[in-house]
């Protein structure tokens, strides 16, 4: 469902040009548990930001759900992407003047289409699935790192997306709330179905996975 | 439905998170509002007030004055072809106007400042020498004594009617005003009636209260020996034409004098110049006092920018879960409209405020303009100032915005 063929990210540099990925082809199937590994300037980053439609290759294509991406405006761009990918950050990125249910809801308030499920009813059962249903009042700010990384997890979930981006998800937290955290992502890939993908630093988180792909110096060196 | 309130709710509590900073902001438009707008009521209000004077003296009535006073596009003349011509109107003038004309009154005016005394004290007012229609056509009431008749007219008698505040001034009250002496111009009068009090006489205007009337051929003894007048009204019946009688007076004049030397003007002329006028003062007020609010429009901007700078990993983070470049100009736009609105809303209402507390001693008018304008220009405001930072902000590259730290 989510295709990168030959894609290639190039920066002009003051001496030359950068390849971040170097003709990059991959696949992500439905229902797939994925991790993306790679150290630190590897371009897992970049190849996670292409495939979630955030950034748009130098050379080679995208396909999600057999949409080229390249072909799509930037609205249409905005609405796949709010309709299919959910992403999930090291840093949570939670909007802290909303509350955590608006936080958690606030991808429906950009759905072009009229959805077919009660969005406040479906927030509250995704919290209470994370076990912060409690806290739904409540603004990030007075959130453990675990619970707002919960949030974001509904947050990513609202939108009943194909799949979900996770970018270094336990990387801000301690190694208790990351296992945790990392449970969670297995409970919602084995349980509900959800498609998954890890991108990682950590060996042990990218192990989580059921099929890992290793990235290096802008190229995947190794897939399982 | 949802969406807008879903937007009007966000931009509320960012208002709520940075009160200072809102407020101050918006007292940039809340202080140009203001002035816009009591600029605008003190416009209305003098235009009110000079067509409620003019209203007062009746609505069938014209002027036959020198030169030529309103130009062929409604508005007052100036320069050469104005007021001040070298023609006045005489006795036969007026005996041709009374004799050609089937209307209620024609009443010929001399009119001049003087300063009246008596009993050691003085008053500075206005000389009305006229006939005895004077006090029907311009709806003047005694309140004590009588007014001067035909009779008085004819015997050049030497009693004046005098103004309420001119009896007040001189006598400390209407009563004992009657019978009493009051000299003016080395003349001596004898007052055989004061008048209710009428209003009027501001900004230039002649004061009815301030006034002394005498028999216009009185006049004739010293204070006007030319025997000219410098207005002439015409005084049409309730069912007469007023059109049809001015072009009667026209005709008639026209056999004496030029045609730019005279005017047959109607009241309603005058009500349209006069509106001309404060139109175009109305125009210059507002052009000053939108000052302000341009200098308030940048404060918008300014905050507006500093909003997005600060709030740009925001942009990403809305980007990255399905905003659009739509949705993230229409959230910064709310804003910045909302934040001039609350300036505007306020600005009019500090200036209801102050209009009602002035309006007492001033003739200072809020009207449904000064409302639309208030908010008309205050919601114009955030938007032209708030798009070039809200339009940054939706330019935002999604992935650019979301690493912002």
């Amino acid at each position: 469902m989510i295709q990168v063929k030959n894609v290639s990210k190039v920066y002009e540099v003051a001496d030359g040009q950068f390849y971040a990925l170097k003709n990059v082809s991959m696949e992500i199937k439905d229902k797939e548990y994925v991790g993306i590994l790679g150290t630190s300037g590897s371009g897992k980053s970049t190849l996670m930001h292409i495939i979630g439609l955030l950034d748009q290759p130098t050379m080679g294509e995208v396909l999600i759900n057999g949409k080229n991406a390249e072909k799509l405006s930037d609205n249409e761009l905005s609405s796949l992407r709010g309709q299919t990918i959910g992403f999930v950050f090291q840093q949570f990125n939670l909007i802290q003047k909303l509350t955590v249910l608006e936080n958690v809801l606030l991808p429906t308030v950009y759905a072009k289409h009229k959805l077919s499920f009660n969005v406040n009813d479906y927030g509250m059962e995704l919290l209470g699935l994370f076990g912060i249903a409690e806290k739904a009042n409540s603004y990030p700010n007075r959130l453990s790192g675990g619970q707002q990384q919960r949030v974001a997890i509904a947050r990513a979930l609202i939108m009943k997306p194909t799949v979900v981006l996770a970018d270094e998800p336990t990387g801000n937290l301690d190694s208790k709330t990351g296992e945790e955290i990392l449970q969670l992502m297995e409970k919602l890939n084995k349980d509900l179905g959800v498609t998954i993908t890890i991108v990682t630093h950590d060996k042990n988180v990218a192990h989580r996975t059921k099929r890992q792909i290793f990235v290096k110096d802008g190229e995947i060196v190794k897939k399982y | 439905m949802k969406y807008i309130t879903f937007q009007l709710k966000t931009a509320l509590k960012n208002f709520g998170r940075n009160k200072v900073r809102t407020i101050l902001t918006s007292l940039g438009i809340l202080i140009g509002v203001l002035s816009v707008v009591i600029l605008i009521a003190l416009g209305v209000g003098l235009k009110n007030y000079i067509q409620g004077e003019f209203e007062s003296l009746g609505s069938n009535l014209l002027f036959v004055l020198p030169g030529k006073v309103i130009g062929d596009n409604g508005q007052f003349q100036g320069g050469s072809d104005s007021r001040v011509a070298p023609v006045t109107f005489d006795e036969q003038t007026y005996a041709s106007l009374k004799r050609g004309l089937a209307i209620d009154y024609v009443v010929p005016m001399y009119t001049k400042s003087v300063t009246t005394e008596a009993e050691g004290q003085t008053k500075s007012g206005s000389l009305f020498a006229s006939s005895s229609d004077l006090f029907s056509i311009l709806n003047l009431q005694i309140e004590s004594g009588n007014l001067f008749t035909t009779a008085d007219v004819g015997k050049r008698s030497k009693s004046a009617v005098i103004g309420n505040k001119v009896a007040v001034a001189l006598f400390g009250g209407v009563e004992g005003a009657v019978g009493q002496s009051i000299s003016f111009s080395n003349q001596r009068y004898k007052v055989i009636g004061v008048l209710k009090e009428k209003g009027g006489g501001g900004f230039g205007g002649p004061s009815f209260d301030d006034g002394v009337y005498i028999p216009y051929t009185t006049s004739f003894i010293g204070l006007n020996p030319d025997k000219k007048f410098a207005t002439i009204y015409l005084g049409v019946s309730k069912d007469g034409d007023v059109d049809v009688v001015k072009g009667q007076a026209e005709a008639i004049l026209l056999k004496k004098y030029k045609k730019d030397d005279f005017s047959v003007i109607k009241q309603t002329e005058f009500l349209n110049a006069i509106t001309s006028i404060f139109s175009i003062i109305n125009s210059v007020l507002v052009a000053i006092g939108s000052i302000s609010l341009v200098v308030g429009g940048i404060g918008i901007m300014n905050i507006m920018y500093a909003n997005v700078t600060e709030r740009t990993k925001e942009v990403g983070i809305r980007r990255a879960i399905g905003a659009t470049k739509r949705d993230i100009l229409f959230q910064f736009l709310t804003e910045s409209v909302l934040l001039s609105l609350i300036g505007g809303v306020g600005g009019l209402l500090l200036a209801i405020l102050i209009v009602s507390g002035v309006s007492r001693f001033f003739p200072l008018a809020i009207n449904a303009t000064s409302v639309i304008i208030a908010i008309g220009i205050s919601s114009a405001i955030g938007v032209f100032f708030g798009v070039f930072p809200a339009r940054r902000a939706a330019n935002l590259a999604p992935i650019e915005a979301i690493r912002y730290e």
